[in-house]
C-alpha cells in the first residue's frame, strides 16, 4: 500500500512538475501543445482532475477505466448543415410506398389484408430467387437513390487514421483507398470517417434517430468495454504507456438513476480474442496509441455479434472526475459492419449457435423500418465507401473508417475468471 | 422471561429442524432498552400483529416438517395404520420436539394435550400427519417456545434459596454462547444434572466456547450493540450518494460483523484492536464506495484499508459512518453521540424540542465545513452543552461523507480533523481509533454490555463489584472476548435468580385459575 502511495506521488509530481502540484489542473488546461499550435483553433481541453482525484485513479502508475458512453461519432444532421445536398437516402418505407403505388402493388379485389402485406413484403424484401435481401444483400445491385454525405464544408471530429489529409485524386496512404477526409470542428484535417459518409443521410442516424442508441444494451449489462493504463509515470508527457482495451466480463454497475458508477471492479474477458494491448503515449495530456486490432462484444435483442476495429487508435484526455473522453477509431471490416449494424447475417445465440434465420430477418427488417435504410442500399454503400484494409490481391478496400465518441470512468480492472450466479441457468 | 429475538428464533428453527425450513412470518420491530435489544426482550410486549406473524410462521414450519416431501426426515416414527390414530408415534413426535422447542421435557399434562391435539386434528382432517402438523403448530405458538421462561428450584446448597433448574441454566447458557437453542449434548447434560456441578458446567462451557457456533453468538451480540437494526430505517439520498443502495446497506453490516468475528473469534484477538485494525472484508458493492478493487464477483474477500485511505478500525466502516449520518449529509454530532453511547456506555441527551437547526442545515454553502456550521449552531448555549460531548469526536470523521465514502474536502474547503476525547487530543480517524483503543472505559463498557446482554436485564447496584472483577479478568486475558464470555458463563452471578420466577412444577395462582392452557 505504501508503494501505491509512493507511486501515485511520483506520478503526481511528474504530471505537474516539481512544486506545482496544486497548479496541475491549470497546467493541463492552459499550456498549448505542439500539435495544438498547428491547428487553427485547438479543441477545448476538458477540466483536469485534481491531485486528490488522481490519487484514487492511479496506483503505481496503473489505472483502470470502464466505458460509460459510446456512440458513433457522426457529423451534423443533414437538415440545415448542407451535408446531404441531394437529399436523404431512400429507405424501406419509400420502397414499400413506391411498390404500393405501382400497378403490381395494388391490392387485388379478393386479396386478404394479410396476404397482401405478405406479397408487398416479398416484393421489397426478397430477391429474384426469393431469398431475403437483408440476408443476401449482394443479390441486388447498388441503390441509385442511396445518398452519401457530400457537402463541401461538413465538420466531423475524430482521429486521422491514415496519417494524411486524403482527397479524391490524391495518392492514398498505404493500405487505404482514395476518399475524401473530413475536417474537424476546430480545423483539424485528415479525419477519416467514411462510415458517417455512408449513413449521414439516413434518417435513423440523425441526432434524433434510433440508430446510434445501441449503448442501451451496455447499460443492461449485456456487454461492456474496459481500458487499462500501465507504466504511466507522467500524465502530461509520457512516451511509453501500455494501453489495454478489453471486453468487460462483468455487467456495468449503475446508480438508481442508471448512471454508471465510478470505481467499480470489472474483470477482463478471459477469451484472448477480446483482449488488445497497445503501446501508447501521452503528449500534452492527450493519450494516443499505436494501431491495434480490437474485438468487442455487441448484443442486441439477445443476439450476439462482434464489434471489430482493425488498426484501432485512441485519443483521450482526462476529465475532472478522473475519467477520460475522446475517440476510439479504426477500420471495421465492411461485412462485419453490415452484420453488426444492419443485416444480422451472423448473429448468434447466448450459447454460440447461429440464431434462427427467422429472428435474424425480423431484426434486420426491423432495423430497416426503424432507421430508414434498405439492407441492399447500405450494403453496397459500405462497399463503395470502404477506405481501409486494402486487399493487396484485388486492390479493393475491405474496411470502412469508423469513429466512436467515448467517455470512460475510473474503475478497477482485474484479470480473473468471473461468472454470473445465474450461469448454471444460462447453460441449460 | 425473555422473548426470542428474530435471530434466535431463526437459529432455533434451523437447529431444531433444518436451515432450509422456511419461516413465513415477519417479525415485529424489536424493542431496545438501554441500548440493547437483549435487554428489551425482557420487557417488551407482544402485539396482536406479532402473534399473527408467529402463527403464520408456525403453520409454515409445521406444514414443511410434516408434509409428504420431508416427513421422513423429521418424523421419528411411522404410524402403524393409515387410518387409526397411532398414539405411540404421536407421543414420540411430541416428546421429541417438545424437548427441543420448550428446551425441557414436557410435563405429563402438556404431552397429553399436544397428543390430544394431534388425535383431534386427525379425526377432523383424516390423516395422521395432519394431526402431527397441528400438534406442532400448537407447540410453535406456545409461550414456552416463544419466550424463554426460566424456572427455579430449591437450592440444596443454600437453604431457603432458589436456583435456576438445569434446563433453564442450559437455555441461558446456550443462547448466550450460541444464540440458539440447547443442542442435544447440552440437554443431555442438563437431564443428567451435570450443569449443577462446577466441573460439569465447565465442560459444557468449554465445549460451546470451542464450537463454531460461538461465532453466531458474537455476531448477534455485536449486531445488537452496534444497533444495526437501525439500517431498517436508514435512507440515503440517491442523488447525493448514488453508490449507496440496498446491497451496500446489507453488505456494510456484514462487513463489520465479519471483521469482528475474524479478529475476536477466529484470531482470538484483542477487542481494542477493532478500533485500529485495517484488515477488513469487501464485496463489489462495498468496493465502489470504498474505491477499492474487489476481484470476487459474487461473495466476500479479505482486504486491507490502504494506509493513505485514512480508514482504520470499524469506526471507519460504512456501517458506522452511514448509520450515524443524515440522508444527505454526514453528522459529526450523530457520530459522536453514537460513539459515546455504543462504545463508552455514556448517555447523551436528545436535543431540546425548540432547537434551531438553520445553521447546520445549510450544508452546501461554498467554503463551509461541518465544523464551521456547528460552531455557528453552538452559539446557542442550550445546544453547546451536549455538542461539546459529541462534536469533538465526530468532527474527526468528517472526511467521510454521509454514505461512508471518502472526501478530502467539503464544499471545496480543507477539513480540520482535530478532535478530543476524555482529555486526549488527536486528529482524523486513525487518531480517533488509537484513542479509543487506549481509552480504559472502552473495554469496561463492553463488559457491561456483554453482561447485560447475557442476563437480559439492567445491572443492579450489588453487581458492581462483579462487573469490576469481569473487567479485570477481561484485561488479564488480553481483552479476549471469548475469555470474557467464558468468565461470565462460569460465574454464579450469571445463573442468579434475579427476577420473580415460577418454580418448577408449580403454578402461579393466576395460571392455576386460568388452567394454564399454554
Amino acid at each position: 500500500m505504501e508503494r501505491n502511495r509512493e507511486g501515485m506521488r511520483r506520478v503526481g509530481q511528474r504530471l505537474m512538475g516539481p512544486g506545482a502540484i496544486a497548479l496541475m489542473g491549470l497546467a493541463l488546461a492552459s499550456v498549448p501543445s505542439q500539435r495544438a499550435v498547428r491547428a487553427a483553433a485547438p479543441p477545448p481541453v476538458p477540466a483536469a482532475p485534481t491531485p486528490e482525484v488522481l490519487r484514487e485513479v492511479f496506483h503505481n502508475g496503473e489505472a483502470g477505466f470502464v466505458v460509460t458512453e459510446i456512440a458513433y461519432a457522426l457529423g451534423p444532421d443533414a437538415k440545415g448543415s448542407g451535408s446531404c445536398p441531394a437529399g436523404m437516402s431512400r429507405g424501406i418505407r419509400d420502397l414499400i410506398k413506391a411498390y404500393k403505388d405501382s400497378p403490381d402493388g395494388q391490392r387485388r379485389t379478393d386479396e386478404a389484408e394479410q396476404a397482401y402485406e405478405r406479397r408487398v413484403g416479398m416484393a421489397v424484401h426478397a430477391g429474384a430467387g426469393g431469398q431475403n435481401l437483408c440476408m443476401h444483400p449482394e443479390l441486388a445491385g447498388p441503390d441509385p437513390l442511396w445518398r452519401m454525405v457530400s457537402g463541401a464544408d461538413v465538420r466531423v471530429d475524430g482521429i486521422d487514421l491514415d496519417g494524411q489529409d486524403s482527397a479524391p485524386g490524391k495518392r492514398p496512404a498505404a493500405g487505404t483507398c482514395g476518399h475524401q477526409d473530413f475536417q474537424g470542428t476546430h480545423g483539424e484535417r485528415g479525419i477519416d470517417n467514411q462510415f458517417y459518409r455512408v449513413v449521414g443521410c439516413v434518417p435513423g442516424f440523425q441526432s434524433t434517430g434510433q440508430a446510434n442508441g445501441w449503448q442501451t444494451e451496455m447499460y443492461t449489462g449485456s456487454w461492456g468495454i474496459l481500458i487499462s493504463l500501465k507504466g504511466v509515470d507522467d500524465l502530461r508527457n509520457d512516451p511509453d504507456v501500455q494501453v489495454g482495451i478489453y471486453a468487460n466480463a462483468d455487467p456495468i454497475q449503475l446508480s438508481a438513476a442508471r448512471a454508471a458508477l465510478p470505481y467499480a471492479t470489472y474483470a477482463i474477458d478471459q477469451d484472448p480474442r477480446f483482449r488488445a494491448v497497445a503501446h501508447g503515449r501521452i503528449v500534452d495530456g492527450v493519450l494516443t496509441i499505436d494501431p491495434v486490432d480490437i474485438r468487442l462484444h455487441n448484443i442486441v435483442n439477445s443476439m450476439k455479434d462482434e464489434r471489430v476495429l482493425r488498426d484501432a487508435r485512441l485519443r483521450l484526455t482526462f476529465t475532472a472526475d478522473g475519467g477520460m473522453e475522446g475517440f476510439l477509431a479504426g477500420y471495421t471490416p465492411v461485412d462485419d459492419m453490415y452484420n453488426l449494424q444492419f443485416g444480422s447475417r451472423q448473429s448468434r445465440t447466448a450459447k454460440g449457435d447461429l440464431a434462427p434465420e427467422r429472428i435474424r430477418i425480423q431484426v434486420s427488417q426491423g432495423r430497416e423500418d426503424a432507421f430508414g435504410h434498405t439492407c441492399t442500399g447500405v450494403y453496397h454503400a459500405l462497399q463503395q465507401a470502404a477506405d481501409g484494409l486494402r486487399d493487396p490481391a484485388t486492390g479493393r478496400c475491405t474496411g470502412i473508417s469508423t469513429q466512436y465518441r467515448i467517455r470512460i470512468a475510473p474503475a478497477f480492472v482485474v484479470d480473473t475468471p468471473t461468472k454470473s450466479v445465474n450461469a448454471p441457468l444460462a447453460a441449460r | 422471561m425473555r422473548r426470542l429475538t428474530e435471530s434466535q428464533y431463526r437459529a432455533t428453527i434451523a437447529d431444531v429442524f433444518a436451515p432450509d425450513v422456511p419461516i413465513a412470518g415477519r417479525f415485529e420491530r424489536a424493542q431496545r432498552a438501554d441500548g440493547l435489544i437483549a435487554v428489551g426482550s425482557s420487557v417488551g410486549g407482544m402485539s396482536a400483529f406479532g402473534f399473527e406473524q408467529y402463527d403464520a410462521s408456525a403453520r409454515g414450519i409445521a406444514a414443511e416438517v410434516t408434509g409428504e416431501k420431508r416427513r421422513a426426515q423429521f418424523v421419528p416414527c411411522q404410524p402403524k395404520s393409515a387410518n387409526a390414530f397411532d398414539a405411540a408415534c404421536a407421543t414420540k413426535f411430541v416428546d421429541t420436539y417438545g424437548l427441543k422447542l420448550f428446551r425441557r421435557p414436557l410435563a405429563r399434562d402438556e404431552r397429553a394435550r399436544f397428543v390430544g391435539v394431534a388425535k383431534a386434528a386427525q379425526a377432523r382432517l383424516g390423516g395422521f400427519y395432519q394431526g402431527l402438523e397441528y400438534a406442532l403448530v400448537g407447540m410453535l405458538q406456545s409461550p414456552h417456545f416463544l419466550l424463554r421462561m426460566e424456572r427455579t428450584e430449591p437450592d440444596p446448597q443454600h437453604r431457603g434459596a432458589l436456583r435456576l433448574d438445569a434446563w433453564s441454566k442450559a437455555t441461558r447458557l446456550s443462547y448466550f454462547l450460541t444464540n440458539s437453542t440447547p443442542d442435544a449434548e447440552l440437554l443431555r447434560a442438563a437431564g443428567a444434572g451435570e450443569l449443577d456441578t462446577d466441573q460439569g458446567l465447565a465442560r459444557q462451557v468449554d465445549r460451546l466456547i470451542a464450537s463454531p457456533k460461538l461465532e453466531a453468538a458474537v455476531r448477534a451480540f455485536f449486531w445488537d450493540m452496534l444497533q444495526f437494526d437501525g439500517f431498517n430505517d436508514l435512507f440515503k439520498d440517491p442523488v447525493i450518494y448514488p453508490a449507496y443502495n440496498s446491497s451496500v446497506a446489507r453488505d456494510a453490516q456484514e462487513q463489520t460483523l465479519r471483521t469482528i468475528v475474524s479478529l475476536l473469534v477466529t484470531e482470538r484477538g484483542d477487542y481494542r484492536d477493532l478500533f485500529t485494525t485495517r484488515k477488513t472484508w469487501l464485496t463489489r458493492p462495498l468496493g465502489i464506495v470504498y474505491r477499492m478493487p474487489v476481484a470476487t464477483r459474487n461473495g466476500w474477500e479479505q482486504a486491507e484499508y490502504p494506509a493513505y485511505s485514512n480508514r482504520s478500525g470499524i469506526l471507519t466502516d460504512i456501517s458506522m459512518l452511514a448509520l450515524h449520518s443524515h440522508p444527505g449529509r454526514s453528522s459529526a454530532t450523530l457520530r459522536g453521540k453514537s460513539l459515546r453511547e455504543v462504545f463508552l456506555c455514556q448517555h447523551v441527551p436528545d436535543p431540546p424540542a425548540n432547537v434551531n437547526f438553520t445553521a447546520v442545515d445549510q450544508v452546501s454553502r461554498p467554503g463551509s465545513t461541518a465544523r464551521m456550521r456547528l460552531a455557528e449552531h453552538n452559539d446557542n448555549p442550550v445546544c453547546a452543552g451536549c455538542h461539546k460531548l459529541t462534536d469533538p469526536i465526530g468532527l474527526t470523521l468528517e472526511n467521510f461523507d454521509g454514505s461512508g465514502g471518502f472526501r478530502a474536502k467539503e464544499n471545496g474547503a480543507e477539513l480540520d480533523l482535530k478532535g478530543m476525547l476524555d482529555g486526549a487530543t488527536f486528529a482524523g480517524a486513525p487518531g480517533l481509533g488509537q484513542t479509543m483503543h487506549d481509552n480504559p472505559n472502552v473495554p469496561i463498557c463492553l463488559v457491561d454490555k456483554l453482561y447485560r446482554s447475557a442476563v437480559g436485564r439492567e445491572v443492579v447496584d450489588a453487581e458492581g463489584p462483579y462487573l469490576d472483577y469481569l473487567a479485570t479478568t477481561f484485561g488479564a486475558s488480553g481483552y479476549r472476548v471469548p475469555e470474557l464470555m467464558r468468565a461470565i458463563a462460569l460465574s454464579k452471578t450469571f445463573y442468579a435468580v434475579a427476577l420473580p420466577a415460577v418454580p418448577a412444577k408449580t403454578q402461579t395462582a393466576a395460571a392455576a385459575r386460568k388452567g394454564d392452557r399454554s
